[in-house]
């Protein structure tokens, strides 16, 4: 894999308040990105901000001759709000597919998505794939986010899943309360060796989710976000804890070993928020 | 023409000066998919101590202007590991490769310079008497002539390897430390190391990094690392490796014109995983251009 090379917005629009979603024209080396895998994107003969930033992928895909790769973002700090100004032919910097992306079984009846706000971005990418791939498999997802204001994602969710259910905090739109609550309703549904559950949001989401599914007999796999420098596994920032004999255990890089993992091998005893 | 870019580094040669800075550069394999590893002057590894050991809880990095604080705590698989796992693969580069070595007493560190004798494909240590993220160890040597003078030498009494010792900037006179490790037989010095620093979350009034405090690395430091590389070339007659902020062959250029002798690239790694390369090719030209057949002739070149 090359370094960081160019990548050209093809275009920018803001989906939800403070949300936004970037297609990057790219090399034909992101055709095989995973759903799950990241990219490590920077300002292009700009120092600021100073470090790159990772995104998951929110979808990739050729038309005619172009790579396009999508990115799914909220603006949270100095970073995104400079991608946020980020205009059509503006040149980026980008080094990926990299990390480890979902395993995606080749038969299951049941695909359950729980995301949590932004979340949504690698189980929409997930879904993409999981519907191509799949024959015949159900795709249900539960979003949660803080306000009808904050959901993403929508429209392209709900053009791929049998079911959408959602949740917010403050009640502005169906479930009032988490969406792991709302999950939890339906969770007997799912458990069994026929389905695969996958989630991304927040920590102290997944956590709860992680209470939910201890010692129930279905595979979970959960998309982890930590402040990186590198992406490559070099600079040892994103160390999550991980229970021993899944992948070595203690810390491990989310960018290397992650940023998917088993629900049941990360420790939630005492971080991940 | 033909350009000479080795240089000799106390004992270590070099074919050209630049190296990658330990911690920002793993144990070289993490970079093998992005540039050719021969291409290098030196691997310096990431520090080594004689258990495996966790490092500090995350969070551990934090972006600030123009620069990052880090706090990891030396996490890494231990000396004994890295002879087994990582250098078999570091062995076959047609580059120098330098042990960082790292300890929480001074037994530690003459133990895991005396079992890195018998590593074949190390070419020479360098001692983290620097770090400034762990609570035993580290820069608690690096900031007391005394131990940093007593660190130097028992792992010189052990070591059959040309011995650079990298220095702290956070001491009031850095050319005490440097005189010290000199007097002990430090082969070569290399600095500066991280500046301590730290980052307040204004929202949770809580510290960014779960250490509290890290270490900023990155071209904030670069113009301080500059000041101590000239101050320490002016007092040591072994050789000065310079280390702080590099990012380009501009930069590099500034520390052997200064003194340095070589220079390690560290932070910059991150943002670009084949930046050193684009270093050397970048020195090359500014060789020819300025008619310069050897870099020595430009080490140390610096008038005032």
């Amino acid at each position: 894999m090359k370094p960081y090379i160019s990548a050209t917005v093809f275009s920018q629009r803001e989906t939800v308040g403070g949300h936004f979603l970037v297609v990057l024209k790219v090399s034909d080396s992101f055709r095989e990105s995973l759903p799950g895998q990241f990219v490590m994107v920077r300002m292009k003969s700009c120092d600021q901000p100073f470090l790159s930033r990772p995104f998951s992928i929110y979808s990739v895909y050729s038309h005619g001759k172009n790579t396009f790769l999508e990115i799914l973002y909220k603006v949270v700090g100095k970073g995104t709000e400079a991608f946020s100004r980020l205009r059509e032919g503006d040149i980026l910097n980008i080094l990926g597919p990299l990390g480890k992306g979902f395993d995606i079984p080749s038969e299951c009846d049941k695909i359950v998505l729980i995301a949590g706000g932004v979340g949504i971005a690698p189980l929409s990418f997930l879904a993409e794939r999981c519907e191509r791939d799949i024959n015949g498999a159900e795709i249900v997802c539960y979003i949660g986010a803080g306000s009808l204001e904050a959901l993403v994602s929508l429209d392209r969710i709900e053009g791929i899943c049998s079911v959408v259910k959602i949740s917010t905090d403050d009640g502005s739109w169906g479930h009032a309360g988490s969406v792991t609550e709302l999950f939890r309703r339906d969770m007997e549904l799912y458990m069994d060796n026929d389905s695969r559950i996958y989630s991304c949001g927040p920590n102290p989401m997944l956590r709860s989710l992680n209470k939910l599914l201890k010692g129930r007999p279905v595979a979970c796999q959960v998309s982890l976000e930590e402040r990186m420098a590198c992406g490559i596994g070099a600079c040892l920032g994103c160390v999550v804890k991980i229970k021993s004999g899944d992948v070595g255990g203690g810390l491990v890089r989310v960018c290397k070993e992650g940023p998917v993992f088993d629900i049941s091998s990360v420790d939630y005893s005492e971080h991940n928020g | 023409m033909k350009l000479k870019m080795g240089v000799d580094i106390g004992g270590l040669a070099l074919k050209n000066p630049v190296m990658t800075a330990s911690g920002t550069f793993g144990y070289g394999e993490e970079y093998s998919d992005y540039l050719d590893l021969n291409r290098l002057g030196a691997v310096i590894v990431k520090g080594l101590s004689l258990k495996p050991r966790d490092g500090n809880p995350p969070p551990r990095i934090m972006e600030t202007a123009s620069g990052m604080l880090n706090a990891v705590g030396l996490q890494n698989v231990g000396v004994r590991a890295f002879i087994d796992d990582k250098l078999p693969r570091l062995r076959r580069i047609d580059s120098a490769v330098v042990a960082n070595i790292f300890g929480e007493t001074i037994e530690d560190y003459a133990n895991v310079a005396e079992i890195l004798n018998d590593a074949e494909g190390v070419d020479a240590l360098e001692v983290n008497i620097s770090c400034p993220n762990v609570k035993r160890g580290g820069v608690a040597f690096g900031s007391d002539p005394v131990l940093a003078g007593e660190v130097t030498r028992a792992v010189k009494n052990v070591s059959r390897l040309p011995v650079i010792v990298k220095l702290t900037p956070n001491v009031t006179d850095i050319t005490e430390i440097a005189r010290a490790t000199e007097a002990a037989g430090a082969d070569a010095l290399s600095l500066i190391n991280t500046i301590t620093g730290m980052s307040v979350d204004i929202e949770k009034k809580v510290p960014h990094l779960e250490n509290v405090t890290g270490g900023l690395s990155g071209p904030a430091i670069k113009p301080v690392a500059l000041r101590m590389v000239w101050e320490v070339v002016n007092t040591v007659s072994i050789p000065v490796i310079g280390v702080g902020g590099i990012m380009n062959a501009r930069d590099a250029l500034e520390f052997l014109i200064v003194g340095a002798k070589a220079v390690q690239v560290g932070t910059a790694n991150f943002i670009n995983p084949g930046v050193t390369v684009d270093i050397i090719d970048d020195m090359r030209k500014y060789m020819s251009e300025k008619g310069i057949n050897d870099i020595n002739n430009l080490i140390g070149t610096l008038e005032v």
